[in-house]
């Protein structure tokens, strides 16, 4: 089927999404106290803050990888595009 | 809108106002843009929800809605730059700052997680995400309308997703405004209605006056309705073409400033991937790195994956507001 690789990146975005939210809210939330209890500026809240973009990117890569693999498993059956 | 939109097509065509369907061949002509109908449409819709429910929730809707449409329409006769507009855009937040002056309860502060829950009230947070939500998201539906029914039928599979959260979550909050859910029904109506003439063979194309009016529509729907997050997984597949157009291209590229096409077309009429290295990755490319389809088969490709995308956004909604 033409969309099973896309509806599996899909359903990979969707997933994480799901797991992701779900360590952020048992894994970073309880790291320590609230941010704007500690202030930014301090390295619990750092790192809190840091883990959190480390989700987003995760996700970011998680996808590009499993787009490119596909691209990848896929382009050398392309046949060269016309100049015009 | 149906009832005005095949007189406005046979204005634009006096006018000569129309606009190379290049995807056909040979290539003909569309009347464009028909995004003052939609809008009209639209406005119509959001006013009545207004005068029989009296929230603020429609009008600001249609005040975001409107500033989009403004700015669609004057890139639609003038052009605007790709950085201008994503700008541009961040202004679709004002009509909703000025309702919620009048409405304090206009929309929520937490975001509600699949089985996790919400989190704690953050107004500035919140409204900071609020507010770069608009130039993303419309941006996202612009990306989606390049081809006969594309922008219009995903409008109509994300906006039932959109609806099912909000019917959800009403269910699950007695004390939830059927407003919110009334102020969602026209952007139903309006995509409905405008992929009768959109869907192939297109007799009339929206412009970005359409597309980015649908999309801020959307994204102001999922805000006041408080569903953000399953809204965002509704429109997975014109985020994740934004996504790989940005990531391909590093930056904010207007469609027709692409330097080189991510797709071609034979003389067969068939669609093929490009396999010129330096060509984007957009998700019509994605799908046709198989093969070549047709327009109308890209499409319903195309269209079949936000329906799975579309339950997934339902299947959220449901661990969000039942489970």
């Amino acid at each position: 089927m033409r969309l099973q690789a896309l509806i599996g990146i899909s359903v990979a975005a969707w997933l994480l999404v799901i797991v992701e939210t779900y360590v952020f809210f048992d894994v970073i939330i309880p790291l320590g106290p609230a941010l704007h209890s500690i202030g930014v500026f301090t390295a619990i809240a750092l790192l809190k803050i840091a883990l959190t973009f480390g989700l987003g990117a995760l996700w970011f890569v998680v996808i590009v990888s499993l787009t490119e693999v596909y691209e990848r498993s896929l382009e050398k059956r392309l046949p060269p595009t016309p100049s015009s | 809108m149906l009832a005005i939109m095949p007189q406005y097509l046979k204005f634009l065509i006096r006018r000569g106002n129309t606009v190379d369907d290049v995807h056909k061949q040979p290539v003909s002509k569309v009347p464009s843009p028909v995004g003052p109908v939609i809008f009209a449409a639209a406005a119509f819709g959001e006013i009545v929800a207004y005068l029989t429910y009296g929230s603020l929730v429609p009008l600001a809707v249609l005040g975001a809605s409107a500033v989009a449409f403004a700015i669609g329409l004057y890139d639609d006769l003038a052009v605007l730059g790709g950085k201008v507009k994503p700008i541009l855009l961040l202004f679709a937040f004002v009509p909703i700052l000025v309702c919620l002056v009048f409405q304090s309860d206009l929309y929520g502060t937490r975001l509600f997680f699949p089985i996790l829950g919400a989190t704690g009230a953050h107004f500035t947070i919140y409204t900071l995400l609020a507010v770069a939500a608009f130039p993303i998201v419309a941006n996202a539906f612009n990306m989606m309308d390049s081809f006969n029914g594309e922008v219009s039928g995903f409008t109509v599979l994300v906006s039932l997703a959109l609806i099912a959260g909000v019917v959800l979550r009403s269910l699950a909050e007695p004390g939830f405004s059927v407003a919110r859910l009334a102020a969602t029904l026209p952007l139903l109506a309006v995509s409905a209605g405008f992929y009768i003439f959109n869907r192939y063979p297109s007799r009339a194309f929206d412009g970005n006056s359409g597309s980015l009016m649908l999309g801020t529509m959307f994204a102001a729907l999922a805000i006041t309705g408080g569903v953000e997050i399953a809204a965002i997984i509704a429109i997975l597949p014109s985020i994740l073409n934004s996504f790989y157009i940005l990531a391909s291209l590093r930056g904010f590229v207007e469609r027709r400033q692409m330097g080189s096409r991510p797709t071609y077309m034979t003389p067969d009429g068939l669609l093929h991937a490009s396999g010129n290295p330096n060509a984007p990755s957009t998700l019509v490319s994605l799908v046709l790195l198989p093969g070549p389809l047709s327009e109308k088969e890209l499409v319903k490709n195309i269209l079949l994956l936000t329906a799975v995308t579309c339950l997934l956004s339902v299947l959220t909604s449901v661990l969000t507001w039942v489970y």
